[in-house]
């Protein structure tokens, strides 16, 4: 006889592609959410209920190193007003400032997800809040056991979301909180709360610490930001963190009746994180706005002194990204003065230039420019606009060109540095100081570094570099046709008029 | 003066088409070259009262636009629609069927300003053009309603503004199943005031992709039964034979049929040309692209502005070249005879229409690309190079020339393919009441199981829920021990990290596709093709076509599912050594066929049935073939690995007595009955609307019972000998298989089963009425060198069968 199959629905199921298993058999299935015991055990977790049922909850207080941002002087005010984005109503961002800057109404919040990809099968199993309180952190997590379990998780989250409704998190705008909103729509019972102020830390993180750091994740400002420029101020280490891309993985075995101590890390990483979280952001407070005042008057001692350069270089970047050229200028100078890798160096030149001219302080500008092209500085003699004492800054900063920094790299970034630079040089001596031999001088050093350039460039890069290479040829050579008009005509006296004005070039 | 193509209007279109067809008559003696001349006479509007409940300004914003009062059918559509029923409307093309579902949806907007629509268009060309006309009504009413698309082309800051002042939300089924249901909670305002849902060009959504959207539609409506909406739907078809069955079954509700047709149109003349056999013996003809130059040539001769159809990529350029030679312009000048396809860039198709619309382009040559909605205006006359596969997208094509004044003219040019050869030899199939059936299997396991985890996904599964036919429960406990959901109570959660939708392509049934990769110069990717078809299209050395171009396949990576392929200019292209075994596993119904054999008042008997089948079959080699004269000129051996398939089939069982009945030798009754599957299978996808490759055909021996097949497989005989084409042994009692080329199916078998009768009688027509002698590509397939009585064969057998008597 022919194999009859024993049950055919099942048959007819066993041959669809779509349901080849994606994990292995035989893992323990348990439907019924187990009691709170293990995690009691496990992490002193206690099983908190409400209208909705029961979920877990694990509190625990931290003493920190750092000090607790409790109240706002003004300087943390200002640091405040620089994180708060402002594209809002006037209004609208004056109650956020007003309620932001009680660091009472501050709620961390950080979430573990079954998954990144977003939509609304993606499950939030796991949301750790924190806040300041008595000195130290206290740090509040709930976890669902089951699905079952999560109304009443965000029940909780919603209450505790009343309590403090100001949002600090680490890329949750585009993360943690659109997942949760679409958690509280799903329960078609709880709105989302929408939080009065949402201070998303990874945007400053990147622009303070991109040039320093090539990974901006938490764990990496942890290690090379909490702990390195300021002393040892946490007093936890990643050493045996979970791995997060194994999370969701973690969570599902769980939940599928497996044991739940390998899920303890997650908590842990999850805890840690909150506490990183909270001592980022005393420290972005204490970069922007200088230290807070301890009270003793100890506070005005400069950040500076003990700022990593190329900290001091994001500051400014973020600072000039904010709106604030002044600071910005000011964190650039002390950059270049306690000195920058040649690739960073060639950048905040450029930068400080720029800032320079927009102040109106030309002289600066044009020994800035001479010091990208590794120009020897003559004595900067009418530096008078300026103010004296950065005009002494400006000495020291020009030094340091002398000092060594002369070779000229070859990587991209310096030749694009090198190149306005020669522009800006060419613009300045034709429309300012009309000075035509000088400025076709500096167009034809530009067209020479080009020449160099491409001399010199590999093969492979031929692409990306010949558009780059053909924009800035056809810019120099118009230039200097201008400019040999120009002086031709200014040789004859024949006229003093611009014979091609060029709009907008100062 | 260039050649005249400057705008003439002494004489009427219709007259100087009248000339053109005179002159072509007089030259065919035979009556074989113009086989129909279809006069459609002018028709005069049916009008109706634009109706009562038509708030004020929405009537004023289309008597603007010059539209005061409606079409019978536009308002009996409109009533319905107000009356809350689901409805499908049947019209040909420009007969307004946008006022259809604009008229009460606008309505509805008007009056309540929560309320919501999406208008699904199957590509994003048509959404497009569909959101040109809506702006213009709004901007009339001062933006009294927010009209967007929602495509892949969205950028992603104006889709936060779509979501929540969309009024309609214009969108494609892709986008509905990958982009919106996944994400239903931003749109949370649109889903808990979804009123209506109109799905425009309903026969589109047919087979494969249709089985697919009834899915999405299942998503669809679950998600807006959890914001507390159930929606109404709206449908619009071109012309088939059963769009109520097919909107009934998408949509899994009553659907009322609206086919009335109130628009006027002015007279036409529809003509069938086959070009003229060169050679009879071997029934071949000249070149229909020739031939569709030459036509068009005329036609432009007489400043008639013309659009031409051409089935593929490389034939639009083809005819686009020959008609630029002949049509010169003076250096400098704009071409008064442009090309349009996929692949133009969307600013040089817009000056193209453009130019259309207001005449200052003469002729286009276009592939199906402007066979749908794009406002082209209307041109005079409409010529198609070969038979566009159905006889629905034959109208729309034809549509594109026709005014609402003034006469127009289409003209089909056949090729030799016997789809294109049984049309133009039969032109009452094409002229009478549409054959054309859509249909789709969305409970097809393979399909269904995927949209299943996308539910998942989008919603937890409860277990009182339903999705088809399926044993939800059952199903949903298998997801579970795969490792795809999880039961907690009574509902079963995605446990997941990545996205089901994404991994899940509407238009085929697995997502184990082969990439073609063109290694000609930068590497690049030019398509896909679905692992079934992959062992016959990509294997190594095949001539791989695609968009009329060859290429060689250098090299098949099976791991990576990978295809490298070269450019090439050959003169054969490659037929795969396919064996193929069917074993039935189930049979769903089954009826005897009475047998006709009058002649020799012996019993004949024949049956047919359908039901659940396996599929085993192996590509062991291929065959290279020279184009035009089909020679054989080589062949390969190929070591693939064997592919099995459960589908759904129908099939004909010969009995022995009929088989021994047939007066010829053993070979050439084998030959024969190969002959009339391969007939069959061309007029099968003629009454299914189906790709050729969407249906497969093997003949099989039928074994003792149905059930219990032999345990074994038979080995694949050597390949010599299926190169030879000849079968090892004789058949005893023979299956002839017509089965679903996808697993799981796609719901072509029962249908076939019940029109089995039509199909027969069909596919006499299509041998019998052949000018080959002996058979050809046009009605049997290519045949070798000692077969002189196929065709005859293949004759014989039908007689046997019956094909004078009715359907059941």
């Amino acid at each position: 006889m022919a194999m009859i199959p024993a049950d055919k629905t099942k048959d007819k199921f066993a041959r669809i592609g779509a349901l080849r298993p994606v994990r292995r058999r035989g893992d323990t299935e348990s439907e019924a959410p187990r009691d709170a015991s293990e995690f009691a055990r496990l992490l002193g977790a206690t099983a908190e209920r409400n209208r909705y049922g029961e979920h877990l909850s694990i509190r625990r207080w931290y003493a920190t190193p750092e000090p607790c941002l409790t109240k706002m002087d003004e300087r943390a005010r200002r640091a405040l007003r620089l994180l708060l984005p402002n594209g809002g109503k006037e209004s609208a961002a004056k109650r956020d400032m007003l309620l932001a800057s009680d660091p009472a109404e501050w709620l961390f919040l950080d979430t573990e997800t079954t998954g990144l990809a977003g939509g609304s099968g993606i499950y939030a199993f796991l949301v750790g809040l924190a806040w300041w309180d008595s000195g130290g952190l206290q740090v509040e997590q709930f976890f669902m056991r089951d699905f079952g379990e999560e109304h009443s998780l965000l029940l909780a989250l919603d209450e505790r979301m009343a309590k403090r409704r100001v949002l600090v998190t680490f890329n949750g705008k585009s993360f943690d909180w659109p997942l949760l909103e679409t958690r509280f729509r799903m329960t078609r019972a709880i709105a989302p709360r929408v939080p009065a102020a949402h201070l998303d830390l990874l945007h400053p993180a990147r622009q303070l610490w991109r040039p320093r750091l090539n990974s901006v994740r938490l764990a990496e400002l942890e290690r090379h930001v909490l702990c390195v420029s300021t002393g040892s101020r946490l007093d936890w280490t990643r050493e045996n963190d979970v791995d997060s891309a194994m999370i969701p993985e973690l969570y599902f075995s769980y939940v599928r009746g497996g044991a739940a101590e390998p899920l303890v890390p997650v908590f842990q990483h999850n805890q840690m994180d909150l506490r990183g979280l909270a001592a980022l952001a005393g420290r972005i407070f204490e970069m922007i706005g200088g230290p807070q005042s301890n009270g003793d008057g100890t506070a005005e001692a400069t950040s500076s002194a003990t700022d990593h350069p190329l900290d001091l270089y994001g500051l400014s970047r973020l600072l000039d990204r904010r709106g604030e050229p002044a600071l910005a200028r000011k964190a650039c100078s002390a950059a270049l003065v306690a000195g920058l890798p040649i690739e960073h160096d060639r950048a905040a030149r450029r930068d400080l230039a720029r800032f320079a001219k927009r102040a109106g302080d030309l002289p600066g500008a044009v020994e800035l420019w001479k010091s990208i092209l590794g120009t020897v500085p003559g004595a900067p003699a009418k530096l008078n606009a300026v103010a004296p004492t950065q005009s002494r800054t400006l000495e020291r900063i020009l030094q340091r060109t002398a000092a060594g920094t002369a070779a000229p790299a070859s990587d991209g970034g310096h030749l694009r540095a090198a190149l306005e630079a020669c522009e800006q040089l060419a613009i300045h001596f034709e429309h300012r100081a009309r000075a035509f031999d000088r400025a076709a001088q500096f167009a034809r050093q530009g067209l020479a570094l080009l020449d160099r350039a491409k001399a010199g460039r590999r093969m492979d890069d031929v692409s990306a570099g010949a558009t780059f290479c053909r924009k800035w040829q056809a810019r120099f050579t118009r230039r200097l046709t201008r400019l040999e008009c120009k002086a031709l005509r200014a040789s004859h006296l024949i006229t003093h008029q611009s014979v091609d004005p060029v709009p907008n070039e100062l | 003066m260039s050649n005249s193509l400057a705008v003439r209007t002494s004489k009427d279109t219709l007259a100087r088409v009248r000339e053109i067809v005179e002159q072509l008559a007089a030259r065919d003696a035979s009556g074989e070259v113009i086989t129909a001349v279809h006069h459609i006479p002018a028709r005069e509007a049916a009008w109706a009262a634009m109706p009562e409940w038509v708030r004020p300004e929405l009537r004023a914003a289309f008597a603007a636009k010059g539209i005061r009062q409606l079409y019978t059918h536009q308002a009996a559509a409109a009533e319905a629609v107000r009356a809350g029923r689901n409805i499908v409307v049947v019209t040909p093309t420009a007969s307004g069927k946008t006022i259809c579902y604009n008229v009460p949806v606008l309505n509805a907007v008007l009056e309540n300003r929560d309320a919501r629509a999406l208008y699904l268009f199957p590509t994003k060309a048509l959404a497009q053009d569909q959101l040109a006309e809506l702006h213009d009504l709004a901007e009339r009413m001062d933006n009294a309603f927010g009209v967007f698309t929602y495509d892949g082309d969205t950028p992603s800051d104006a889709r936060r503004a779509i979501r929540e002042k969309g009024h309609i939300v214009l969108t494609n089924p892709d986008m509905l199943h990958t982009g919106i249901l996944p994400h239903h909670t931003k749109w949370q305002r649109l889903f808990e005031n979804l009123r209506y849902i109109v799905l425009d060009e309903l026969h589109t959504y047919r087979g494969v992709f249709g089985s697919h959207l009834c899915n999405v539609l299942r998503r669809l409506r679950r998600i807006a039964n959890f914001y507390g909406s159930t929606p109404q739907f709206i449908c619009c078809s071109a012309t088939i034979a059963n769009p109520g069955e097919l909107a009934a079954r998408l949509i899994e509700s009553d659907v009322e049929v609206l086919d009335g047709n109130g628009a006027p149109a002015a007279e036409k003349v529809f003509v069938f040309y086959n070009p003229p056999v060169v050679n009879r013996h071997l029934g071949i003809r000249r070149s229909y692209i020739n031939e569709t130059s030459r036509m068009a040539q005329e036609f432009l001769k007489r400043s008639l502005q013309t659009i031409v159809f051409a089935n593929s990529r490389l034939h639009t350029e083809v005819l686009l070249t020959y008609l630029q030679q002949a049509f010169p312009t003076s250096p400098g000048s704009p071409q008064n005879v442009r090309g349009y396809r996929g692949g133009y860039l969307p600013g040089e198709r817009r000056e193209i229409e453009r130019g259309l619309r207001e005449g200052r382009i003469r002729g286009v040559v276009s592939t199906n690309a402007l066979e749908l909605g794009i406002d082209i205006g209307s041109l005079d006359v409409a010529v198609m190079a070969g038979y566009p596969g159905t006889i629905a997208s034959t109208w729309q094509r034809a549509g594109r020339a026709g005014r609402r004044s003034g006469s127009s003219c289409a003209v089909m040019v056949a090729s030799s393919s016997p789809l294109d050869q049984y049309v133009v030899r039969n032109p009452d199939y094409f002229f009478g009441r549409s054959p054309e059936h859509a249909y789709i299997q969305p409970d097809n396991l393979e399909i269904l199981v995927n949209h299943v985890k996308c539910a998942a996904f989008e919603l937890p599964i409860s277990k009182e829920e339903k999705i088809g036919s399926v044993d939800l429960p059952a199903l949903c406990d298998r997801l579970a021990e795969a490792g795809y959901l999880h039961k907690t109570g009574d509902h079963w959660h995605w446990t997941q990290e990545a996205y089901p939708a994404d991994a899940v392509s509407l238009r085929s049934v697995t997502s184990d596709n082969f990439v073609i990769v063109d290694i000609t110069g930068t590497p690049e990717v030019i398509g896909e093709v679905d692992f079934s078809s992959a062992l016959t299209t990509v294997h190594p050395k095949a001539i791989y076509l695609h968009q009329g171009e060859q290429y060689h396949v250098e090299r098949m990576d099976f791991a990576e599912r990978k295809a490298y392929v070269k450019r090439v200019d050959v003169d054969y292209y490659t037929d795969a050594i396919r064996y193929t075994q069917v074993r039935v596993l189930e049979i769903a119904d089954q009826a005897r066929l009475t047998a006709g054999g009058e002649a020799k008042g012996r019993d004949l008997h024949a049956a047919r049935s359908h039901g659940d089948v396996l599929v085993r079959s192996q590509v062991v080699g291929f065959k290279k073939i020279k184009f035009f004269t089909h020679e054989n000129i080589g062949a390969g051996q190929l070591e693939l690995p064997e592919n099995e398939m459960h589908t759904t089939a129908c099939w004909t069982t010969l009995d022995r007595a009929l088989v021994e009945s047939l007066p010829y030798p053993i070979s050439e009754r084998q030959d024969g009955m190969r002959g009339l599957l391969y007939a069959m299978h061309s007029v099968a996808t003629l009454l299914l609307m189906c790709d050729a490759h969407d249906l497969a055909v093997a003949i099989g021996e039928r074994p003792p019972s149905p059930g219990v097949a032999p345990d074994g497989w038979e080995p694949a005989p050597d390949l010599e000998a299926l190169k030879q084409g000849a079968p090892e042994k004789e058949f005893f009692e023979p299956n002839l298989y017509l089965y679903d080329n996808y697993p799981g199916g796609i719901g072509f078998s029962e249908p076939l089963f019940h029109a089995h009768g039509l199909l027969l009688r069909k596919t006499r027509e299509l041998i019998a009425g052949c000018t080959c002698q002996k058979g050809c590509p046009s009605c049997i397939g290519p045949t070798g060198e000692h077969s002189e009585h196929i065709k005859e064969a293949a004759l014989a057998i039908l007689d046997c069968l019956g094909t004078s008597a009715e359907p059941n």
